[in-house]
């Protein structure tokens, strides 16, 4: 059975079907909610309510997005929902900064020393880099640019405008971009 | 068509090979712009080398979790592991 064929067995009850598109995409779901929340404890429970509403509500499936989009609209919300919820993190507005596209990153001083780093070094500076970027911008940064979705995609699984996305996916590049340039020059 | 552009532009408007539509006056005029700015082609290679460290970030699923999900959504009768 192809993809489409299993969706339409697994609506129409067939449970087999279902624990085969489960199985399909748990990597892929579990990946993307450690990715927006750092945290394997967090990831897998999002991962579990992503598949439970799934489970839920694959019946509104219409097939006209793929379910790849559906299942990493169902992630996003729930992260966001975490996160707003948990507003005890301070995260940088990149919105109002306008230093984020300053001059100063374009001198020649300002090269960022790509050395070589540890593998848990280099972890540690994306996962502090990316912690600090809101929510909201994380998700779009991660949509687009690291799970490649198009840019229509991903306003679909954000339910933001392609405008909105272009916008903050540019502020997230420059944002982390210039965070990676602080932490690999200390 | 003329579209001037500084590097601010290009720092705040990365497209091309970023996955934008390649042929908008913009993107063009940025992309002749970088041909022959070092600072800006400077600038882009770190957007895309920071895209790429996130992008090789990866993390394999435990296969207890697994498990735990199928026993989460109460399917563990349909699991399809173990059943090839
Ligand atoms: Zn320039």
């Amino acid at each position: 059975m192809n993809e489409t064929e299993l969706i339409e067995a697994a609506k129409a009850g067939d449970r087999n079907a279902l624990g085969r598109l489960i199985k399909q995409y748990e990597q892929t779901v579990y990946n993307f909610a450690f990715k927006i929340c750092r945290d394997r404890e967090k990831a897998e429970n999002t991962m579990q309510e992503t598949f439970l509403s799934m489970v839920k509500s694959l019946h509104q499936f219409d097939g006209n997005s793929k379910l790849s989009t559906w299942l990493y609209r169902i992630v996003s919300n729930h992260c966001l929902m975490q996160a707003r919820y948990s507003n005890k993190y301070q995260f940088v507005d990149v919105e109002t900064e306008d230093s984020l596209f300053d001059d100063r990153y374009l001198s020649d001083s300002s090269k960022i020393p790509w050395k070589e780093f540890e593998n848990n070094e280099l972890r540690a500076i994306l996962d502090k880099a990316i912690s600090k970027l809101a929510p909201d911008y994380r998700v779009v940064f991660l949509l687009r640019d690291v799970e490649q979705l198009s840019t229509e995609e991903t306003a679909e699984a954000t339910n933001l405008s392609v405008a909105a996305v272009k916008s903050r996916l540019h502020r997230a590049r420059a944002f982390l971009r210039n965070e990676l340039e602080k932490e690999m020059s200390k | 068509m003329d579209v001037t552009v500084t590097c601010k532009d290009v720092m705040s408007h990365i497209c091309d090979s970023l996955g934008e539509e390649l042929q908008s006056p913009k993107c063009i005029a940025i992309r002749s712009h970088m041909d022959s700015c070092d600072c800006c082609k400077n600038y882009f290679d770190s957007v895309e080398k920071t895209i790429g460290f996130y992008r090789d970030y990866k993390i394999v699923m435990p296969e207890e979790a697994h498990d735990r999900l199928m026993k989460y959504l109460d399917m563990c009768d349909c699991d399809p592991v173990g059943q090839e």
